[in-house]
């Protein structure tokens, strides 16, 4: 009894070794990585949390950083740019991310029922999202120039306009939709059209034997497959119209009046232009905060989707 | 944007040898006056209507001395973010910084510049340079800009805006230039006629200092201001007085009966447009656009513009707001270059100098300039109005924090001008808003009963 009693310690003792080497080696391989995400991620994100409770001003050439506890973030509810920034950019990402994964999901169909020259449709429906901002900018801003932008050309021409598409504070959020939604319906397009040429044939099959129409099999075999794929493309897409930024600063600035202003273009002017390192820092940390939120319930609703199918 | 501007080889070759024969005479047998084999200097600029002059200008300066000028060139913005960056760091990239007028005291105050005088005790400054309402000077002490603190700068662009206007419809409509507001309005709209050419095109959009910059000789013209009187330390808050309703309400009417439809998000390079190509009748803009008017490469309307001093309301007189440029030398660069980058602006504050800016596009800050032959020339026809309205030049802050205020004025007065607001609410809105900042930081202020 004695003997097996000893015997099975020592296995034990050797699992345990055993265990203790393979976590050991795990932390080591880990490590590298780990050190990365610390230095790039972690210290500045806690950096950026520790500026938003300070206030720094400059004397004799040095920072002179004084405590504020939650003074920045009391502003930030009577910050008029920042509640503009904030509403816009919830109509913004609503409206453009809205009209993006309609359109992308109606190209994507239309592509996958292609069947001759289904690479040249993929490649010029996608050309918008090569071209860099900066460029899309340009291009928009001459477009849709008042007085002699091709948009109101074209009005023109059938007696309409012009039309003032930046500077009118009812119209210009929407022409900044307008520019994003075509600037970015090829990523939805994109993954719409993975999603839908992985769908299984014989689904289709079945639903073509069973004689339904073309509306039915879309209502009831396409969506319902397509849906995990729907989520993760509206919440990549929701993430980053609320970062919207190069739009907004290239063709309004904001303007005019806070009809186009967006957060993160509050954030710029508030950190970078009017120099407010403590208080653009907890702007940072709430709008920080917001976008994981979105994160958090678009993933959540993924995994209630797939939970059920 | 680019703002190229070509100046013939000959007036260059000349301007050169004129800076060489000026440094040369002025030696006096003695020591050179602009030493040659020095350590090379960087200068961040912005990339403003007049900087293609002076880039000539630096260019006659390398020619005459041999000594080496790098420029770092940006958009408004991105210069003073540059600027931020190299003062707050151990060792500065740059060691001459051109500073607005809406930064320049939060680069003295902040301790990032050294007093040109305390680098080399033996600089002069040159009697007739303008020093535009002694915002070279700062007295640390006094924390504020006064003649009696340490030269701490020199003017590289005395900028103010002037009134341009299209002489040969004047000429036509038998009119002389407006010098009262209500004669400004009068004109404008004899000659609105949208959407072939507008009364007046106002840079109404929201930017750095674009809105507020454009309001203020309306503001001061009328007899507003934005707080009661600075240089005796009283910040009270006095931009929503009557004075200030009557300036905002007359800019917004403007825009509206005689003005272009996207006033709200007109900005300079728009605004410069709409007169060269002949769709504006007037536009108030920095002095610096002019060598735009004349350039057939660019202009429509080519010898066809005149300029004005600012109107005001009768019995004011005309109010400008000061815009200018100032090169200061950072405190944290070696000091070989500091000593390099004085040399620079003891060249650059000669009369010889700022001839060549002169040639090249540019306003000199030298007042000989605008004494010479040159001024009686078509081509420099805006020297004399220039120099008229110089001495009304107001300078709008005289304190470091000035960029919080010209955020508050730019949101606030765009708002009023796209009418997402209205005047009174604007004006009250902003006054609160500038009376908190000036509160925060300590100032002795005020403020008056809102507006109703």
């Amino acid at each position: 009894m004695a003997g097996a009693a000893a015997k099975v310690d020592a296995q034990r003792i050797d699992r345990q070794v055993e265990n203790a080497d393979q976590r050991l080696w795990r932390w080591l391989t880990l490590a590298p990585a780990l050190v990365l995400l610390l230095a790039l991620s972690i210290i500045p994100l806690v950096g950026l949390v520790l500026t938003s409770f300070q206030n720094i001003a400059w004397a004799e050439g040095r920072a002179v950083r004084s405590w504020a506890g939650l003074d920045h973030y009391r502003a930030l509810f009577s910050d008029t740019l920042f509640g503009a920034g904030l509403w816009n950019t919830g109509l913004f990402a609503l409206g453009a991310v809205t009209g993006q994964m309609l359109l992308g999901f109606a190209l994507a169909l239309l592509v996958s029922k292609v069947s001759r020259a289904r690479v040249l449709y993929r490649t010029i429906f996608i050309l918008p999202i090569l071209i860099p901002g900066i460029v899309i900018g340009a291009i928009w801003k001459l477009m849709l120039n008042y007085d002699f932008g091709l948009a109101n050309q074209v009005l023109g021409l059938v007696g309409l306009g012009p039309v003032d598409w930046l500077g009118n504070g009812q119209i210009a959020l929407l022409s900044v939709i307008m520019v994003d939604i075509w600037h970015w319906t090829p990523f939805c397009f994109l993954l719409f059209l993975a999603g839908l040429e992985s769908l299984p044939q014989d689904v289709y099959e079945a639903t073509k034997i069973d004689g339904a129409s073309a509306w039915q099999e879309l209502l009831y075999v396409t969506l319902p497959l397509m849906v995990p794929t729907i989520i993760v493309t509206f919440a990549f897409r929701l993430v980053l119209a609320f970062k919207v930024f190069d739009e907004v600063y290239l063709l309004t600035k904001g303007g005019p009046g806070t009809a186009t202003e967006v957060i993160s273009f509050t954030l710029y002017q508030r950190f970078f232009t009017e120099d407010k390192a403590g208080y653009g820092s907890a702007m940072s940390v709430t709008v920080i905060f917001l976008v994981c939120l979105l994160l958090v319930v678009a993933l959540s609703a993924r995994r209630r989707s797939e939970g059920r199918a | 944007m680019s703002f190229d501007f070509r100046m013939p080889r000959r007036d260059l070759l000349k301007g050169m040898g004129a800076a060489g024969l000026g440094a040369t005479l002025g030696t006096g047998g003695i020591r050179p006056l602009y030493a040659k084999g020095l350590a090379p200097i960087t200068i961040v600029v912005n990339q403003s209507p007049w900087f293609a002059s002076f880039r000539r200008t630096v260019e006659a300066y390398e020619a005459a001395t041999g000594n080496k000028v790098e420029l770092d060139v940006n958009p408004f913005a991105g210069s003073l973010e540059k600027q931020r960056n190299s003062v707050r760091s151990a060792r500065g990239q740059y060691d001459i910084l051109i500073m607005n007028s809406g930064w320049f005291t939060e680069m003295y105050a902040g301790g990032f510049l050294d007093a040109i005088t305390d680098i080399d005790p033996g600089f002069k400054l040159d009697p007739e340079i303008y020093t535009l309402g002694d915002t070279i000077y700062y007295n640390a002490q006094k924390k504020t800009v006064t003649a009696d603190g340490k030269l701490m700068s020199l003017p590289v662009s005395p900028l103010i805006p002037l009134l341009y206007y299209r002489g040969d419809l004047y000429k036509q409509a038998g009119l002389s230039a407006p010098k009262t507001f209500a004669e400004l309005e009068a004109n404008a709209a004899k000659f609105h006629k949208p959407p072939g050419m507008y009364g007046i095109v106002q840079r109404g959009a929201r930017g750095p200092h674009t809105v507020a910059y454009d309001f203020y000789p309306y503001l001061y013209g009328f007899g507003g201001g934005i707080f009661k009187d600075q240089s005796a330390g009283d910040y009270s808050v006095t931009l929503n007085s009557p004075e200030g309703r009557a300036a905002l309400d007359y800019y917004i009417r403007l825009a509206r009966t005689v003005g272009h439809p996207k006033t709200a998000a007109s900005d300079q390079a728009e605004v410069i447009q709409a007169m060269v190509t002949g769709h504006a009748a007037h536009i108030m803009m920095v002095i610096a656009a002019w060598s735009q008017m004349d350039d057939p490469n660019k202009s429509a309307v080519v010898d066809k513009i005149e300029f004005a001093p600012p109107p005001s309301q009768p019995g004011l007189p005309t109010a400008p707001g000061l815009g200018h440029w100032l090169a200061g030398i950072s405190r944290n660069v070696p000091d070989d270059r500091k000593r390099a980058a004085v040399e620079f602006l003891r060249w650059f504050q000669t009369k010889d100098a700022q001839m060549e800016t002169a040639k090249a596009g540019g306003i000199p800050v030298h007042a000989a300039v605008y004494k010479d032959p040159i001024a009686e020339e078509r081509k420099y026809r805006w020297m004399k109005p220039l120099a008229e309205a110089l001495p009304h030049a107001v300078n709008i802050y005289q304190f470091p924090e000035a960029n919080d205020v010209i955020a508050v004025l730019e949101i606030g007065l765009n708002r009023a001008v796209a009418g997402e607001i209205s005047s009174v609410d604007a004006l009250n809105g902003m006054s609160a808003e500038i009376h908190k900042i000036m509160e925060k930081y300590s100032y002795k202020t005020g403020g008056l009963q809102p507006l109703k």
